[in-house]
């Protein structure tokens, strides 16, 4: 299998104050993400994911170890082309109208004839009608899929989205996952966190666990549980739940 | 190039929705009224009064506008965290720091346009005559504002928008004491200030190339060899901090 993504011995800390000590919030990440698949970033608030994306996306830099997408350099024009971003909670340009906002993430992924495709989008992720108003006026549930219009915009092969379900109401997370569904069904790698444990069951092809900046578990959703616990009936929750436990006992 | 273009309209578009522009454009408009009140005082120094104060005020209005939304300009998109979507496309961070340059400057030559036209308005409906040769000003007061705009990036691609406003100010008023710094140096015994002085008089911009105000006001002759001279200082210049807000930029983190 190929890999989208390679991580090896990530490490990371972070100061908030220059007389305050280090933190360390990455330690020691490696992780693997096979191209075609759908993988599930899974651990607590604070635990370090979008710390992990970020170092992924090329927004901050390791202190040490090595990040490749598709082989390349994160920083280098091959391996942005091929990557679609969707922050967490994501901010965007409040004065621009949806369609400007799409034009112009559709420039800067060099589609000069950008009307087509940014219709196209409007239209995938039902926001034709809104097309023309500015995004402060757009729902939290708007924002968000107008963020996943401009991940996709540029038709990249890796998908990297940082809490896509976060804040949506259950018809919001459907569609989104659908979404999910139907980019893997292309071929697309997809890269997604979440705190919220049920998210991964519907969709994952393996999850991965991060817990204060290491990762835990890393395999085959149903695999992890029959290792984790024996009972058929139990969730992913409770099993997080236990492995958080473990970890702070 | 399409990349710079989509930066600089966002750019653009995001300065036209500030209010401090339409604040800007009604207050140069209520000083060129001024100017006209001031006529019975004036003791036949109207016409040039009007012209001075007109000009003076379109210039100090446009750094005004680019000391505002310059220092601002890339410390909102990471504050606000807009800029992660965009440097993670196929952007090159040199094109992100072009294309709001040349968005802000676009931004501002409009508005410097707009200003001295409603100048000559006035002056028409005073005199009955335009004075056209006062428009000589709009690129010459443009080449200060590119300068100041360098400098405002510079200063915030590392550090806060107060103290890049902070350095932008400095820079404009020492910038225009140019030539008194030059004086200084030449008349100063002392050798270790001397030698300073000259220092800042030559790595510090000198702003009163691009000011041709008491020329155009007194109807002075103006030397081609001079204007040569300003074109080439000014360009030189900006592209020098631009050069040198791009490095900073490039190792710059997005926490
Ligand atoms: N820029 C930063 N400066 C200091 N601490 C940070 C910074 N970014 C993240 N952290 C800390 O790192 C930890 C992990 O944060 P984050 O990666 O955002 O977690 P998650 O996305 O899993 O909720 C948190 O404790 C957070 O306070
Ligand atoms: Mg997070």
């Amino acid at each position: 299998m190929n890999t989208a993504i390679r991580l090896e011995n990530i490490y990371r800390a972070f100061k908030n104050h220059f007389w305050q000590k280090k933190k360390e919030v990455l330690k020691n990440i490696s992780l693997e993400i096979y191209q075609g698949e759908i993988f599930g970033f899974l651990g607590p608030n604070g635990a370090g994911k979008t710390t992990t994306i970020k170092i992924i996306t090329g927004l901050i830099k390791p202190d040490s170890g090595k990040v490749t997408i598709f082989g390349h350099n994160v920083d280098s024009m091959e391996a942005k082309k091929r990557i679609g971003f969707l922050p967490e909670s994501p901010y965007f340009y409040e004065h621009l109208t949806g369609y400007e906002f799409l034009k112009i993430n559709a420039l800067l992924s060099n589609y000069i004839d950008y009307k087509d495709r940014v219709h196209d989008l409007l239209e995938k992720v039902g926001l034709k009608e809104v097309a023309n108003l500015p995004l402060r006026k757009y729902s939290r549930g708007m924002l968000q899929r107008i963020g996943i219009a401009q991940a996709l915009i540029g038709d990249p092969d890796l998908l990297i989205f940082d809490e896509p379900l976060t804040g949506l109401d259950p018809i919001g997370r459907k569609e989104i996952k659908d979404l999910i569904l139907e980019q893997k069904a292309k071929g697309k790698t997809i890269f997604f966190s979440s705190h919220i444990l049920p998210d991964a069951e519907a969709v994952c092809d393996r999850i991965g666990i991060i817990i204060d900046g290491e990762v835990k578990e890393v395999g085959e959703l149903n695999k992890l549980l029959k290792r984790g616990i024996k009972t058929d009936e139990i969730s992913l929750e409770d099993w997080f739940v236990s492995k958080i436990k473990k970890n702070h006992a | 190039m399409h990349r710079i273009w989509a930066i600089a309209e966002n750019t653009f578009k995001e300065g036209l929705r500030q209010k401090i522009l339409i604040l800007l454009i009604v207050f140069s408009i209520i000083l060129i009224f001024i100017s006209i009140f001031l006529e019975p005082f004036a003791l036949g120094e109207s016409p040039i009064i009007l012209r001075d104060l007109g000009l003076a005020a379109a210039a100090l209005f446009g750094i005004l506008v680019v000391i505002i939304i310059g220092s601002n300009l890339i410390h909102k998109d990471i504050e606000k965290r807009t800029i992660y979507t965009v440097i993670t496309k196929p952007v090159k961070r040199s094109e992100i720091i072009i294309g709001k340059f040349l968005g802000l400057l676009l931004l501002i030559a409009i508005l410097q346009c707009a200003m001295i036209v409603i100048h000559q308005l006035v002056i028409f409906i005073y005199e009955g005559s335009f004075d056209l040769p006062l428009f000589i000003t709009i690129p010459f007061s443009l080449l200060e504002i590119m300068i100041l705009l360098g400098i405002l990036m510079l200063f915030s691609s590392f550090s806060t928008p107060t103290l890049s406003a902070i350095m932008g100010i400095i820079f404009f008023v020492i910038g225009h004491a140019s030539p008194d710094l030059k004086l200084f140096a030449d008349q100063i015994n002392a050798a270790p200030l001397k030698y300073l002085a000259y220092g800042f008089y030559y790595i510090l911009p000198n702003l009163e190339n691009f000011n041709l105000r008491i020329d155009l006001v007194h109807k002075l002759p103006i030397f081609t060899d001079q204007i040569m001279f300003s074109i080439c200082y000014g360009f030189i210049y900006t592209i020098f901090l631009l050069y040198l807000s791009i490095i900073i930029f490039e190792k710059r983190e997005f926490k």
